[in-house]
């Protein structure tokens, strides 16, 4: 409909109408006047006045030489929180006010400030945590290993689904990468091997989806939950058969870090995104791999016109069957190499130790509306707020984690709602095609 | 072409022809590509048990260098298998050599009956939650937080069985009451959302799986669930007052509960609901056609929502019947991970083919085979997981009726089961 408009504005009258999302916004915006306010009033007067924290930079470990040093900045709890609350609560009535375009990214902007909030409060001296200070460095630098996991994961998601596959089996990927990963670089000592394994193991899980999703014309959905089944229980036997008997299967090397000349020396940042394995560089070539692949390139537009509108594909000659089993392939290929990335940054091998993080990542794909940059920045927030979960667990802070592990589930569910921003998935996602 | 297929599946469940009884094992027939997709699945276990196990294995390596012993280790490989499913059969069933000592003594039936009343423990909330599962199903709905929804029966449940003191009469059908009210509320969420804002369910479902469960942490450690002077997660104990006795007394030591008859309960009350009820027809309706029912004058709205009520009800009882029946109370691990019910549910429910008595078949067969690997493992050390094994590879042929009729070389005229199948957007 806008296509013809834009060429011919004359022949289809673009009507007036109120911008669709208008109403949305304003939830957006009251949502973060909430945020700002809870943060002012929990964060914020929640701590004792007087109190103080404590934030260093400077990574405790790092694998090739420190970055340039900063030094530790101690703040005054209460009213840095109010301060940040002020922020968010001032962005909030801005959205609520003029509703801009932009609201999901002052949403974001309440979101980092609570995040920030969240962590001067949960480390305030005198208060009940035993560390009291937070390491922003090492917060982000341990993150990082669930967040490239997700990035895998959602690529993967991403792949499949624009072509028209619902992969609902990328747990299923992760599970069986993970164990090849973890049992090749055992034997051969070479993550290199393991990825190629790895990557094996996961198009050959993508290959049973698209054998019995495209070809046998089964429910994607169905085959999906069943091969995570599959996979995990078959992980779980080769545990006790295989890998409990003969431990030199299943050593747990962990790749050594690649530092980055120079930008690795940049505080912060550098030991985050400069200081990492290989998994991590490649996780961020895939995404600007794939973006380019999918919306730049002739097969990018096949796969999509797949997904969209298979008819119309199949009728200029494009194969549907044979592109949505090639991406699909190369989709379980993708989650295939991110569960050796899990295992790598994880060590042994266990059953469950993927612990659902690839159904996480299909919501992260959700999320990030089927577009790889999309993915990136929704496996931030997810692998950001497991791990704040996890880490808020482990330091005795008497905060409900029980909550704050919903969160991002929660979130999901809004924004698949169409709460927050609204998600469109590629049109014949999910459903067979079959020739008349 | 998937509204026609769909149309054609559903005139012929609502108003089935004139069949003779053995149509129903003709080759083209769903039972029969059932038992050939168990079939396979057995085969497949095999073959799994002969490349992993270590004694099958060195035969192997041995009768390479020496030829003469290959007889031998043909009989090797086939011993292992058969001693696998045999002790398979023998734990979930009954053991022939005890059954022979009871009926010529006439003692020891308690640990004769033993392995079938553990089947049927395993059972009775699998077939409670899969029925859930498969009214959904019927309605093209796919409910994959049927886990959650039972962890929050159980909640519920344990909420009102251990806090309330009554007399039983009145305890026992309110605590299951409140399992279902506590699996319907679970599941009135994501249907106000798929019914209002187009939501699709299986992500919201799947996302409010893993709500519960933190929130079943959390409730587990406030102090109004959390059994008193306990720092774990662990709640109170459920009243006698509300608990599903075993039938045969707690002295036999065989565990099968009352919890039976509130399955054979669900299955009646299904039966009727869905073949009877006129809600029911509307949710078949709806789930054949949603054009034809929305012109019909059914509101489509309202059938995502009852339907959601219902499924999650019926998983939310699931859940408590589990807690009321076996263990009298719920910690941290209830229904959680490997211990779910919530996926093989939706895995019996396709093998059932979504009928309550199917459902019912399918139930007892996973039961067993949940059972029998585990007096398999005991008896020779090949792990559990190849009864999930088993079970994933049965539901995925069944998923693809086309893929068994091409190993077989059946004929592909007649209509075969095949779930609906839709994308996100919906």
């Amino acid at each position: 409909m806008t296509a013809i408009a834009d060429v011919f504005p004359s022949v289809v009258p673009v009507p007036e109408v109120r911008e669709p999302g208008e109403g949305r916004r304003r939830i957006i915006g009251a949502l973060t006047i909430v945020l700002g306010l809870f943060i002012i009033f929990v964060f914020g007067f929640g701590s004792v006045s007087g109190s103080h924290s404590v934030v260093t930079f400077n990574p405790i470990n790092t694998s090739s030489g420190a970055p340039w040093g900063l030094s530790d900045l101690t703040v005054l709890t209460r009213w840095w929180n109010v301060v940040l609350g002020l922020i968010a609560l001032a962005v909030g009535v801005e959205t609520w006010l003029r509703r801009p375009a932009g609201a999901l990214a002052r949403f974001g902007v309440g979101g980092v400030m609570f995040f920030l909030a969240l962590l001067l409060w949960s480390v305030r001296q005198p208060g009940p945590a035993p560390i009291g200070n937070i390491n922003l460095t090492s917060v982000l630098v341990n993150s990082s290993a669930v967040i490239m996991v997700l990035i895998y994961g959602s690529l993967s998601g991403v792949l499949c689904e624009r072509s028209g596959v619902v992969n609902i089996a990328i747990e299923g990927q992760f599970i069986g990468g993970a164990v090849a990963g973890a049992m090749v670089d055992s034997v051969t000592n070479s993550f290199w091997l393991a990825a190629l394994v790895g990557i094996l193991v996961g198009g050959l899980v993508g290959w049973l989806l698209a054998l019995l999703a495209v070809r046998y014309v089964a429910d994607q959905i169905i085959v999906g939950v069943v091969i995570v089944t599959l996979m995990g229980s078959i992980s779980s036997y080769l545990n006790i058969q295989v890998l409990a008997p003969y431990p030199n299967l299943n050593i747990g090397n962990q790749p050594s870090n690649v530092a980055i000349p120079l930008l690795y020396k940049i505080p912060v940042i550098g030991p985050t995104l400069f200081d990492e394995n290989m998994f991590f560089y490649v996780a961020i070539a895939l995404v600007a791999l794939i973006s380019f692949g999918l919306f730049r390139t002739r097969w990018g537009l096949r796969v999509r016109s797949v997904g969209e509108h298979p008819k119309a594909a199949e009728s200029v000659g494009i194969s549907v069957a044979r592109v949505r089993y090639t991406t699909v392939i190369l989709g379980g290929a993708v989650a295939g190499l991110g569960g050796v990335a899990f295992i790598a940054t994880q060590g042994q091998f266990q059953p469950g130790i993927t612990s659902g993080y690839g159904y996480i990542a299909l919501a992260a794909m959700i999320f990030g509306k089927w577009k790889p940059s999309g993915a990136v920045v929704a496996s931030i927030i997810f692998g950001l707020s497991a791990y704040m979960v996890q880490n808020l667990q482990n330091s005795n802070v008497p905060i409900s984690t029980e909550f704050l592990t919903m969160f991002p589930y929660l979130v999901t569910i809004a924004v698949v709602a169409g709460l927050i921003g609204r998600v469109r998935p590629p049109a014949a996602d999910g459903v067979p095609y079959k020739r008349d | 072409m998937t509204d026609t297929a769909t149309s054609t599946d559903a005139t012929s469940s609502i108003v089935s022809p004139r069949r003779r009884w053995w149509d129903r094992y003709s080759s083209t027939s769903p039972i029969t590509l059932t038992i050939l997709a168990l079939i396979l699945g057995i085969v497949i276990g095999a073959i799994i048990i002969m490349v992993t196990s270590a004694p099958v294995l060195n035969a192997w390596r041995h009768s390479f260098h020496h030829v003469g012993s290959f007889p031998s280790t043909l009989k090797i490989t086939f011993d292992n298998v058969a001693a696998a499913y045999r002790a398979m059969i023998t734990g979930s069933i009954v053991d022939p050599t005890l059954l022979f000592h009871s009926i010529s003594t006439g003692h020891g039936w308690d640990v004769t009956m033993t392995p079938i009343s553990e089947t049927l423990t395993y059972a009775t909330p699998l077939i409670i939650a899969s029925i859930g599962v498969g009214i959904a199903f019927q309605t093209g709905i796919f409910n994959i937080g049927a886990n959650g929804q039972a962890i929050s029966g159980g909640i519920a449940g344990t909420a009102v069985g251990s806090m309330i003191h009554v007399p039983m009469i009145i305890h026992l059908p309110l605590t299951l009451l409140a399992g279902i009210a506590g699996g319907a509320v679970c599941g009135l969420v994501p249907g106000l959302l798929k019914a209002y804002t187009g939501a699709h369910e299986v992500i919201v479902t799947l996302m409010f799986n893993y709500v519960v469960n933190a929130f079943l942490i959390y409730v587990l450690t406030s102090t109004a669930l959390q059994l008193p002077g306990q720092a774990n997660d662990i709640s109170r104990n459920f009243d006698a007052s509300a608990i599903l006795d075993p039938i045969f007394g707690t002295k036999s030591g065989l565990r099968v509960s009352y919890g039976i008859f509130v399955a054979a309960a669900v299955v009646v009350f299904a039966i009727w609901f869905l073949k009877r009820s006129s809600l029911g027809f509307d949710f078949r309706v709806t789930g054949a056609n949603p054009n034809a029912a929305r012109a019909s004058g059914i509101n489509p709205k309202f059938i995502i929502i009852a339907l959601f009520v219902v499924s999650g009800g019926l998983a939310g009882l699931a859940g408590v019947v589990q807690a009321a029946s076996t263990t009298h109370y719920i910690d941290g691990g209830f229904l959680v991970g490997s211990a779910g019910i919530g996926f093989t549910a939706i895995t019996i429910a396709l093998l059932g083919r979504l009928q309550p008595m199917g459902i019912v078949w399918g139930s007892l067969l996973f039961a067993a085979l949940g059972v029998g690997g585990r007096s398999m493992q005991a008896a020779t050390g090949i792990p559990l997981d190849l009864a999930t094994i088993i079970q994933s590879i049965v539901v995925l042929f069944v998923a693809s009726p086309v893929l068994i009729k091409e190993i077989f070389h059946l004929r592909k005229g007649a209509q075969s089961f095949q779930m609906a199948t839709k994308g996100w957007s919906s």
